[in-house]
């Protein structure tokens, strides 16, 4: 009852357009008045401070950091180059160059908003150009761009586990075998549209081509190789391997490709700060609203109630994807994760599920989340930069919208898809 | 107010480019050390720190460029008679949060006063923990100085600025450059 009240007053205060943060601040610190008087706010303040010391997080504005650096380093224009080379032959080859871009940005970048500015900006108007409709355009950029979220190294992934307490790499590892399913769906629906519509092939396959973009883009190849070999051989944590990754994508633009733009990377460096703390006070007013639950013990009460009610995993699996995808619609990723997440945590350990598994889970939906108004960054900001209504552009999405939901199903309810990996190197 | 809020974000601007920086250096040099074979005691604490103060300085440039999440769906489509009230009382809770929050935080670090950092001893805690009530009062005053166009935008019923309008503001503006 009382989680219930909270949620209630903390829904009013999000509608009245109170920031999302301070509204869980503002009920976190009701609530720990009503329990323990006026005293209890000397803790309130050294709480907030300790949740945003937790050295993990340290990772997501260097990620940040990292993609605006590559953004503009003449990285994302290589890559594009060499999945045209590769991938362009096929009918309809700029949607399977989008997707093919998107899957190897994802690796680096960690955010899908990133993904949307660095390739959309140059694919939508090829795509334009070559007589595909503005709408598909976007909503293969959109769609594509969300596997940023699925395929290491992902912020979300990371957010998540701070909450929970799983590891990052394990959660990293576990989503390379859904982004390449979701990147392969994607490809097909994409081939799909283009018999149908008569799409056109980019470039004929030449194999010296292919070598020679590879060529130019390789450096760019190094990165991945960097960040992903390094965390996932033990040799760097996560927060480490990102701060690799600035010092490598700083070294490949004003030393390799020598295209870095100062004053754009100072207008990064910004963008990236705010981002960054926009996400961190969600996690300071969060920890606070933690402290209260933990102290009372509602979440515990209210995973006994659910699982009185059942305890059929793969009910609550189907409850909770519900949850998410309805949550994903009106609330930004890192609000939705740092919010639900410790409230459901205990029915999640009660039923025992992996947490690893439960993690992909949650970040897939929240992939799909990026795809569905009225809250959709990323399908907003490929609507923005293609020019294109987003209402329209939804209508083509939806085709792509399935591919995510499919992968969704799929590694809600063949947990091997997303574990095989974890099991074979970490367990 | 013009002048009061070019100040503050150029100030927010040099804090928050100054910490970003800063912790992609000590994690990167952190590294170095350590596989250099003698791995540096302060730099987790000193890291941490840092982006707590990265949190409470970029929410307060976020607060000037009300990029904030949230969820303004419903107080954008209310008549100008609902908006009002509802900018008044989110205001409230909001200025109000914060001042509570800053004026404990102060009293924590007078109580504080004399403890130091475990792997600096030189450090006081105080210092460290002094970003609670400096940052409360700041993101406080960034979020005043936005007043005057957020009552011109609810009394008139303008488009709303928010966090989803600054975020397609930072892609576009990638997007210049990408062209």
């Amino acid at each position: 009852m009382i989680v219930l009240g909270m949620l209630l007053a903390l829904a009013v205060l999000v509608l009245i357009n109170v920031p999302i943060a301070v509204a869980i601040g503002v009920i976190a610190a009701v609530a720990m008045v009503e329990k323990g008087g006026m005293d209890n706010l000397f803790s309130a303040a050294t709480t907030m401070f300790d949740g945003t010391t937790k050295f993990s997080l340290i990772a997501i504005p260097l990620f940040v950091l990292a993609g605006a650096i590559m953004n503009t380093s003449g990285i994302s224009r290589r890559l594009i180059a060499f999945a045209s080379a590769l991938l362009g032959f096929i009918k309809g080859g700029l949607a399977m160059v989008n997707v093919g871009t998107s899957m190897f940005f994802a690796e680096i970048s960690g955010s899908a908003v990133a993904d949307v500015a660095a390739i959309g900006s140059i694919l939508m108007p090829a795509m334009e150009k070559k007589g595909y409709p503005k709408e598909f355009a976007a909503a293969i950029t959109s769609s594509s761009a969300s596997l940023a979220i699925i395929i290491p190294p992902s912020i979300p992934m990371i957010l998540y586990a701070v909450m929970s307490g799983s590891s990052v790499v394990q959660l990293f590892v576990a989503g390379i075998v859904p982004g390449i399913i979701g990147a392969l769906g994607l490809m097909l629906v994409s081939y799909w549209f283009a018999v149908r519509y008569n799409f056109p092939v980019e470039e004929v396959f030449h194999l010296r081509r292919v070598w020679q973009t590879f060529k130019d883009a390789a450096w760019a190849f190094l990165l991945p190789i960097i960040i992903l070999g390094g965390i996932f051989g033990g040799f760097v944590t996560a927060t480490e391997g990102a701060g690799l990754a600035v010092v490598a994508a700083l070294f490949i633009g004003l030393v390799i490709y020598r295209e870095l733009d100062i004053r754009h990377l100072h207008t990064a460096l910004i963008d990236g700060a705010v981002q960054t703390a926009v996400v961190m006070l969600l996690v300071a007013t969060s920890a606070l609203l933690g402290r209260y639950l933990t102290e009372s013990r509602l979440p515990q009460e209210l995973a006994q109630s659910i699982i009185e009610l059942t305890d059929n995993p793969y009910l609550i699996l189907a409850m909770m994807n519900l949850l998410f995808l309805v949550l994903g619609c009106f609330l930004h990723g890192a609000a939705a994760i740092i919010l639900v997440v410790p409230i459901v945590l205990p029915i999640v350990n009660a039923v025992g599920l992996d947490l690893v598994h439960f993690g992909l889970i949650v970040t897939l939906n929240l992939a799909i989340g990026q795809q569905t108004p009225p809250v959709a960054s990323v399908l907003i900001t490929a609507c923005s930069i293609a020019k294109a209504d987003v209402w329209a552009v939804t209508k083509v999405n939806v085709y792509f919208i399935g591919v995510l939901a499919a992968v969704l199903l799929l590694v809600t309810y063949v947990p091997i898809i997303p574990l095989a990996l974890v099991e074979l190197f970490y367990r | 107010m013009n002048g009061l809020r070019k100040v503050l974000e150029r100030f927010l601007e040099i804090v928050c480019i100054a910490l970003m920086v800063g912790l992609a250096v000590i994690v990167v040099v952190a590294v170095i050390y350590r596989t250099a074979g003698s791995s540096l005691s302060w730099y987790d604490e000193v890291a941490a720190i840092m982006l707590a103060w990265l949190t409470y300085y970029g929410a307060a440039l976020a607060a000037l460029r009300r990029a904030h999440l949230g969820f303004p769906g419903l107080y954008a489509a209310s008549p100008p008679a609902l908006r009002l009230p509802m900018l008044i009382a989110g205001d409230a809770l909001f200025i109000g949060f914060f001042l509570i929050l800053g004026w404990y935080g102060w009293q924590v670090i007078v109580l504080l006063y004399g403890d130091t950092l475990v792997s600096i001893p030189w450090v006081l805690v105080s210092f460290t923990q002094s970003v609670i009530p400096i940052g409360c009062a700041l993101i406080t005053l960034c979020h005043l100085v936005t007043l005057p166009e957020r009552f011109r935008e609810a009394r008139l019923g303008l488009a709303l600025h928010d966090e989803e309008h600054e975020a397609i503001e930072a892609a576009m503006r990638d997007t210049e450059t990408n062209r």
